[in-house]
């Protein structure tokens, strides 16, 4: 049995290669084991989910200064 | 149009948006700056050969991806002893369960639900920039640019075992991060 028992460590490693599609037969089995009985282990599977979708959808508006901008302008001019 | 007025008008067309794409996948303002800076140049001095099967926009986020992916380069060569440091020994006890201090816990939130807040891409935006460099460059790769396994090891010339380390860390820390920062405060 204790070759069917993982540490969370080992989970959510295992976690990441699940959520990449790189996880194979008998991982999965060793996983879906351990997710059965952690919910710490569960919990951290939602919370990285949900972070790996928001990361394509931060938004920031920041600007190029006038100065950067002049000086992009500059050293194009100088090619 | 003499050419340092199509330089104007392309920088000031163009200059915020690649500007805002560069500084999400690196880590500061200035580096952002010398990025956007040598998309131009580079796009200038090939603009004779640029054929306009694709839009002008197109053109130049492919040069800025580029110039991003060749940064991530340069960087891990010289950063690859830290791929050995870990930073996030901390969150598993001696028999490798969470310990107390860093196990997650509840949001409270609806984990299927996108975050749209301004306040929200700020935090995530800072515990982002607060990984380590070879974790930031492999999790923007992966999870912002869909880049391959495979493509990023090649990038940053790591082992797939040392990838999927990186991945572990970088998810490990962001979560931490976003709990302290965004969920407690």
């Amino acid at each position: 049995m204790s070759l069917l028992n993982i540490s969370c460590k080992q989970a959510t490693y295992l976690i990441s290669k699940k959520e990449q599609r790189k996880i194979g037969l008998f991982d999965r089995l060793t996983l879906r084991l351990h997710l059965g009985i952690c919910s710490l282990c569960r919990r951290f599977e939602k919370q990285t989910g949900f972070i790996i979708k928001q990361a394509k959808h931060t938004h920031t508006e920041e600007k190029l200064s006038e100065e950067v901008k002049e000086k992009i302008v500059g050293s194009i001019s100088k090619l | 149009m003499g050419p340092s007025l199509q330089a104007n008008e392309w920088v000031d067309k163009y200059g915020d948006i690649l500007y805002n794409y560069t500084l999400k996948r690196v880590s500061d303002k200035g580096l952002a700056e010398d990025i956007v800076q040598d998309t131009f140049l580079s796009a200038w001095k090939s603009r004779e050969t640029y054929k306009s099967d694709a839009s002008e926009k197109t053109w130049l986020f492919a040069i800025c991806k580029n110039k991003i992916i060749d940064h991530y380069r340069k960087k891990s060569t010289s950063n690859v002893q830290y791929a050995e440091i870990d930073t996030t020994s901390h969150f598993f006890d001696e028999a490798e369960h969470w310990t107390r201090e860093d196990q997650p816990n509840e949001w409270g939130i609806n984990y299927h639900q996108p975050v749209e807040t301004k306040e929200f891409y700020g935090i995530l935006d800072y515990c982002k920039k607060k990984l380590q460099e070879l974790q930031h460059s492999v999790f923007v790769m992966k999870y912002m640019d869909d880049l391959s396994a495979e493509e990023i090891c090649k990038v940053l010339n790591i082992s797939s075992s040392n990838y999927w380390v990186l991945i572990h860390r970088a998810k490990l820390q962001l979560r931490k991060c976003l709990e302290l920062n965004w969920i407690n405060s």
